[in-house]
């Protein structure tokens, strides 16, 4: 788990621009949804110890609920968030990576996970609620930011591999 | 991630592990509880409170017990001292009304003994008695204003108590029969003998001037023969207590079966009564009547 000090501190930079990001967007919800899974699944499971994959996956999702305001009772987003990015983080040291289209996939199947289980947890938090289509334009917009971050997170050849 | 056994210590990783779980089950309690955790929070703290609050319900229950139990407690003895305060009143009451009563019972015994002798009887109340002494007697509370004269019998329902001995203005002195000068004609029950009685005091008598031949035995009733005119024949006088043959005579010894210590309200028969009543005062023993052959 231990990871350069100079790879850590840029992973956590990342993630704190896609939590900034996370704010910045809220009065657009189809691209803070995008940048929201982008830090839970991509930037915060990254970040290289357990404690801080959680925090950062639970700012993004207070982060989120917190500008939408939409529900009754918070802290559902958060819950689901810190539990995607712990297994996440649990898959890309068990199964590391070797190739962009299985990095793709595997983010694909996680961004549902994730979806379900947030709307999940936020009806178990606030009841029933809309679900929305900012999962299904980070799905769709998946391709994109899904190689921007391959580019940025592997660009070095590691191929998500850890040391 | 594998968790390894240094990691779940007290060090900084460990540290870092527990705090990790905190987070997440704190989250994922905080989820639990829903869109209105303060009925949640309501739910837990009735639930932790629930076994005090039984405590407490058992702890004032047991206490109402105790009040309830000491009221009526408390009830309980202001009744007991009321119905003993009852008790003293009527004991008391009873107390004084005791020899009313005694003399009432005496009275309506009296008034039996007068339904069954047909003579103009008398009520008399004894209102001293002097046999503790010598030549002692009853004094009467009725005297010459009622009508008395000397020699007139004195009965009880129990039998004789004696005569009339003087009779003064206004009280009379009863000769009771147990006393050492008085005389009673009397006969005994199944020979039908006749004797005097002669008193020997403490409510003993004895009859004179029977015959050695005689059969006499003990416990037999002694009744008035009538020959003296004072009583009727048939009056109960006592029983015989003890017989000795004497030389010439038969020494027989009779308990009178008169109180004559205890007599409160006597009957006077009238002077000069017949020799038998009409009713005799002991019915004799009715015989089983034979029934002739042929009769049905």
């Amino acid at each position: 788990m231990s990871r350069p000090v100079a790879q850590s501190s840029r992973q956590d930079l990342l993630a704190a621009v896609a939590l900034g990001l996370v704010f910045l967007c809220a009065p657009f919800p189809r691209l803070q949804a995008v940048f929201h899974v982008m830090l839970v699944l991509a930037l915060a499971p990254r970040v290289g110890a357990p404690l801080r994959t959680a925090l950062w996956a639970a700012a993004g999702g207070w982060a989120l609920e917190g500008a939408a305001r939409l529900y009754p009772h918070l802290g559902g987003t958060p819950w689901a968030d810190m539990t995607v990015a712990l297994l996440v983080a649990w898959m890309a040291g068990r199964w590391p990576l070797e190739h962009l289209k299985g990095w793709l996939a595997r983010l694909a199947a996680l961004l549902l996970l994730h979806t379900l289980l947030v709307h999940g947890a936020v009806r178990l938090a606030a009841g029933p609620h809309p679900w929305g289509t900012g999962w299904a334009w980070a799905l769709l917009s998946l391709p994109l930011w899904g190689w921007a971050l391959w580019r940025l997170l592997y660009g070095d050849g590691a191929a998500g591999r850890r040391p | 991630m594998h968790p390894r056994a240094s990691n779940w210590g007290w060090n900084p990783a460990g540290r870092r592990r527990y705090v990790l779980i905190l987070l997440w089950l704190g989250h994922g309690v905080w989820v639990l509880m829903g869109p209105h955790p303060g009925q949640v929070w309501t739910r837990a703290a009735g639930l932790l409170a629930r076994p005090a609050g039984r405590m407490a319900s058992r702890w004032e229950d047991w206490r109402a017990r105790r009040r309830e139990q000491g009221r009526s407690y408390a009830q309980i003895q202001a009744e007991n001292a009321r119905l003993r305060a009852q008790v003293a009143d009527l004991e008391v009451a009873a107390a004084q009304a005791a020899p009313r009563v005694s003399e009432a019972d005496e009275a309506v015994r009296l008034l039996g003994l007068r339904k069954q002798i047909p003579l103009p009887l008398e009520g008399a109340r004894v209102i001293f008695s002097t046999r503790p002494e010598a030549f002692g007697g009853l004094i009467l509370d009725e005297g010459r204003d009622h009508g008395l004269v000397p020699d007139q019998g004195v009965i009880v329902p129990e039998g004789v108590v004696g005569r009339i001995w003087s009779v003064g203005p206004t009280q009379s002195k009863v000769l009771p029969a147990d006393a050492p000068n008085a005389s009673l004609a009397v006969m005994l029950a199944r020979s039908r003998a006749t004797g005097v009685l002669q008193g020997l005091g403490s409510g003993r008598a004895a009859i004179r001037y029977l015959s050695n031949q005689e059969v006499v035995q003990v416990g037999e009733a002694v009744f008035t023969s009538g020959l003296d005119r004072v009583f009727p024949r048939g009056l109960l006088v006592g029983y015989v207590g003890e017989v000795v043959k004497g030389d010439l005579e038969l020494r027989v010894t009779v308990q009178l079966a008169a109180p004559l210590d205890r007599v409160r309200l006597v009957l006077l028969l009238p002077p000069q009564p017949p020799l038998e009543v009409q009713e005799p005062f002991v019915a004799p023993e009715q015989k089983p009547a034979t029934r002739k052959r042929g009769t049905p």
